[in-house]
């Protein structure tokens, strides 16, 4: 199968369970455990805790609260389950319980219920079939900041199921599962936050002039 | 064959990039991008959205924090 999907190496990686026994393992064991495990993780975590809380601070304040919390639960954790949605499960628990409360969001708990033109639109940045492929080119020339800074923007449970979907490459049950919604939720916010992250990027392209020139002659 | 059309393509795109289609939909869908400039546009558009998406997004945990929590792990007990 060639066709162009996106591969999903992270989410299905098998751990080593035969470093495990069948006995209780002693806490030196469990350390060396959870470091080999883990602490390879890091990297990625944090860069889901600057996604969320949006500074290295905080960023890495949570990462570090999540790896104390993981590892006082290390000895409950199934060896051979995927252990980087537990860690996440962790990352997202510890962020909405701690981290969110301290922060404004006028949006929280309501953005589900918006419609979407209350969202604002990318269709109407996005229209017409001879733009697109002009507009998956503008995307590709955006400097990363922008895409961070698109991210930052849109509301945070969009962000989150973005995240977790786009970069991460966790399956939409995986999702629902560390963001305790239903899997129809986690659709929904999906397709939304990526539309808007769409229409701002568009705006972006436009603004730093590298949209290239739509093509004449191919109109529907 | 039976294109699927480019309603439920459309309709189905999102989860094909994702792969959270069955494969029977899977392959309709397949099918349908491979005879379908309109909807293979629309699909390219998306995976650049997440391509991109996953190169920005990488980073680095800071040396620091690495040995904080390292050293917290040795205090901590379990």
């Amino acid at each position: 199968m060639t066709t162009a999907v996106l591969e999903r190496p992270s989410a299905v990686r098998e751990l080593d369970s035969s470093a495990m026994t069948d006995t209780k393992p002693d806490p030196a064991e469990l350390r060396a455990l959870f470091e080999e495990q883990a602490v390879p993780f890091m990297d990625q975590l944090y860069g889901a805790a600057m996604r969320m809380t949006r500074n290295p601070a905080d960023a890495g304040d949570l990462v570090q609260e999540t790896y104390t919390k993981a590892f006082a639960a290390f000895s409950q954790f199934e060896q051979g389950t995927n252990l980087k949605a537990w860690l996440y499960r962790i990352l997202t628990n510890t962020f909405i319980n701690g981290y969110r409360k301290n922060q404004r969001n006028p949006y929280q708990g309501t953005i589900d219920e918006l419609e979407d033109w209350q969202l604002g639109s990318a269709e109407s940045i996005t229209q017409g079939r001879s733009t697109r492929s002009a507009e998956a080119e503008a995307i590709d020339h955006l400097p990363d900041s922008d895409v961070k800074e698109a991210l930052q923007s849109i509301p945070e449970d969009f962000r989150l199921a973005v995240y977790l979907a786009d970069v991460e490459g966790f399956s939409y049950q995986e999702i629902a599962d560390i963001m305790k919604t239903p899997v129809g939720t986690v659709m929904s916010r999906l397709h939304r936050g990526r539309r808007l992250l769409r229409g701002l990027l568009a705006e972006y392209a436009r603004e730093r002039g590298i949209v290239a020139p739509e093509p004449t002659g191919r109109q529907k | 064959m039976t294109d699927c059309g480019c309603d439920k393509a459309k309709a189905e795109l999102e989860e094909y990039l994702h792969r959270e289609l069955s494969d029977q939909d899977f392959r309709d869908v397949t099918e349908h991008l491979e005879n379908c400039e309109e909807c293979t546009n629309e699909h390219t558009v998306g995976l650049t959205l997440t391509q991109k998406m996953q190169r920005a997004c990488q980073e680095k945990a800071p040396d620091e924090l690495r040995a904080a929590i390292l050293l917290r792990l040795d205090g901590a007990g379990v």
